[in-house]
């Protein structure tokens, strides 16, 4: 029988109040890892209670003392990388590679947060007027919560809790019920680290957790990222509860190909950017625009290079490609392809029906590609979620970025050129929150904000970066005179 | 044997290849050689930790590794030096495939310590 997952409140695993738990399985090899539960609204409370009562002792805690627990932070991750990378693969179904890289940037995350002593420091004018000096202090503003996705388990939760406790806040993770195992591994390292008790907090669950945090009084802001609609249901209840609110959602990432581009080696990379994390990722390519005869040359060379691609079980190093979450994402996936084809589109490579040597029940789909994609169809608007790469055929860069600005999206877009003119006009006039150039998966480190615009974004400070501080924080100005 | 296509994969690579020397190494009483490979390992264990770059993981070809066998059971002066130089090879070959710098240049140094010992 599988291991049942505990919530981690007020510095204690404790057992959820409920009889409801759900399995959790390694995609490849669908074994039970554990079982989750579905926390209630009484859960979410107790949490919100603990990090409520721990905000005042930590919010006076030394900033320099706090950016040192970053560090023992860090030190513990790097201590148990390769343990939680693991982990990541079996609940996820991603390769070794790209679990070790998403490790990475979260640690990027931890690196950013031991800065907060420079980050959080503020301005000041003496004499605005006679004998008055005026002065902001950045303040931490109470409890914030996390509601975070399946396809980056450990990633996604770091972009936000080292920058908002750093800050002074407390804090309360709801990692995804499909891949709550290495949070709690993170979570595990976090009690290792005897921070006030309920500074950090962790609830398992689904929707029923996930509305107590958005209605819950006590919470004061909410980081959230998944798929647009639910992302817009988040911004709404939340703000509509006076929570701040940065709700991250889907997308429908365009690569334009110019034929000036270095052909084979953006075509390794954006094998990288449309199959990466079986293209479950909010920054994976999903259209490839080919400019004028680039169509063919890049047709041709991603062909052949995706059907070379070595499809199995992440933990084995030599995969390339690992499985998609669920038998239902499969089966959705599957029926985008078939609707596609219905469309008028061809398939090029298909990888609906690829079987994995030894791992025959693991859910798989293989490099996939469409040809003959028009913009109205299906394919060309929605977000795939799976490795699915649609090619499509433009005239010139004009008409590549109308079809780019003409997405609800706004997540990325990449542009593989050699020219800086053409470099110049795309990140200039294409409407998306992250522009890659000759970089297929324009990722921003930990450093800058995670941009994203259009139906791609909800609210108004962006995860990572300044924004991050911005949104953990509350400026108060001062203004002085003594009499 | 596991294939050299991924950026893991290569570092993974000679991650075991460094053990295999060093066991080797030991087993020949040579402490210095056995504790420099030690040390070559642990190196690569670091930089597959800290030098993957998410965003550029790209598929790798070319590398085949039937190339990079090591007869461990020679243990003769001339078994040391064709283990050697089979090691020099192999991070010569695949340093070059790694897109990312401080990572290849890791590789390239544990190469060039190969390389030094059969001069």
């Amino acid at each position: 029988m599988a291991r049942k997952l505990k919530n981690y409140i007020g510095g204690e695993w404790v057992d959820a109040q409920t009889e409801t738990y759900l399995p959790v399985e390694n995609p490849a090899t669908c074994d039970v890892l554990a079982e989750v539960p579905e926390s209630s609204a009484a859960d979410v409370d107790k949490a919100v209670q603990a990090a409520s009562e721990a905000f005042e002792e930590w919010r006076s805690t030394p900033i320099l003392t706090r950016a040192q627990y970053m560090f023992r932070f860090k030190s513990l991750l790097e201590e148990n990388f390769d343990d939680i990378a693991r982990m990541i693969v079996e609940e996820n179904g991603k390769t070794i590679d790209e679990a070790r890289g998403e490790l990475r940037r979260g640690i990027e995350s931890v690196d950013f947060a031991t800065s907060v002593p420079v980050l959080m420091r503020n301005d000041g004018v003496e004499d605005i007027a006679s004998g008055i000096d005026e002065t902001t202090l950045r303040q931490p503003v109470g409890v914030f919560a996390a509601i975070t996705p399946f396809n980056f388990p450990v990633m996604v939760p770091l972009w936000f809790l080292p920058t908002a406790i750093a800050c002074g806040n407390t804090y309360i993770v709801k990692p995804s019920p499909q891949t709550p195992v290495s949070m709690e591994m993170v979570m595990e390292l976090i009690d290792e680290l005897d921070l006030p008790e309920g500074v950090v907090n962790m609830v398992h669950g689904g929707v029923d957790a996930a509305q107590a945090i958005l209605k819950h009084p006590g919470i004061q802001g909410i980081s959230f990222v998944g798929s647009t609609p639910v992302a817009k249901i988040i911004y709404e209840t939340g703000t509509a509860h006076g929570k701040r609110v940065q709700a991250q959602g889907g997308a429908k990432n365009y690569i334009a190909v110019m034929p000036d581009a270095n052909m084979e080696a953006s075509a390794r990379n954006i094998m990288g950017a449309a199959y990466g994390c079986a293209g479950q990722r909010c920054l994976a390519a999903a259209v490839a625009l080919g400019v004028g005869d680039a169509y063919e040359r890049m047709r041709d060379i991603l062909a052949e290079q995706a059907a070379r691609l070595k499809v199995g079980y992440g933990l084995d190093e030599s995969t390339q490609m690992g499985t998609v979450i669920s038998a239902a994402a499969k089966a959705r996936i599957n029926s985008m392809i078939e609707r596609a084809i219905e469309q008028g589109a061809e398939l090029l490579l298909d990888g609906r029906n690829i079987q994995v040597q030894g791992y025959e029940n693991g859910i798989f789909i293989g490099p996939t590609i469409l040809t003959n994609v028009t913009p109205e169809m299906e394919i060309a608007q929605e977000e795939v979620f799976g490795p699915v790469l649609a090619l499509m055929q433009v005239q010139d860069l004009d008409e590549a970025i109308g079809v780019i600005n003409s997405s609800r999206y706004g997540n990325a877009a990449s542009i593989f050129t050699s020219n800086g003119g053409h470099a110049r006009t795309f990140k200039y006039r294409v409407r998306a929150g992250n522009i890659g150039i000759n970089i297929g998966v324009a990722a921003p480190s930990a450093s800058f904000p995670f941009g994203g615009q259009k139906q791609s974004f909800f609210g108004d400070l962006h995860g990572q970066g300044h924004d991050s501080i911005e949104f953990f924080t509350d400026r108060k100005v001062v203004i002085e005179r003594w009499l | 044997m596991t294939e050299l296509n991924t950026f893991g994969s290569i570092l993974s690579y000679a991650i075991e290849l460094e053990a295999q020397l060093q066991g080797y190494y030991l087993e020949l009483g040579d402490e210095s050689r056995a504790r420099d490979a030690e040390k070559r390992k642990k190196k690569l264990e670091r930089v597959r930790r800290e030098h993957v770059v998410e965003i550029t993981l790209e598929p790798i070809e070319g590398l085949n590794p039937d190339d990079y066998a090591l007869n461990l059971g020679d243990k003769s002066a001339d078994g040391q030096r064709a283990i050697e130089t089979v090691a020099a090879r192999f991070y010569a070959d695949v340093a070059p495939k790694i897109n990312v710098r401080e990572a290849q240049r890791a590789l390239e140094k544990c190469g060039k310590q190969h390389r030094a010992l059969l001069s």
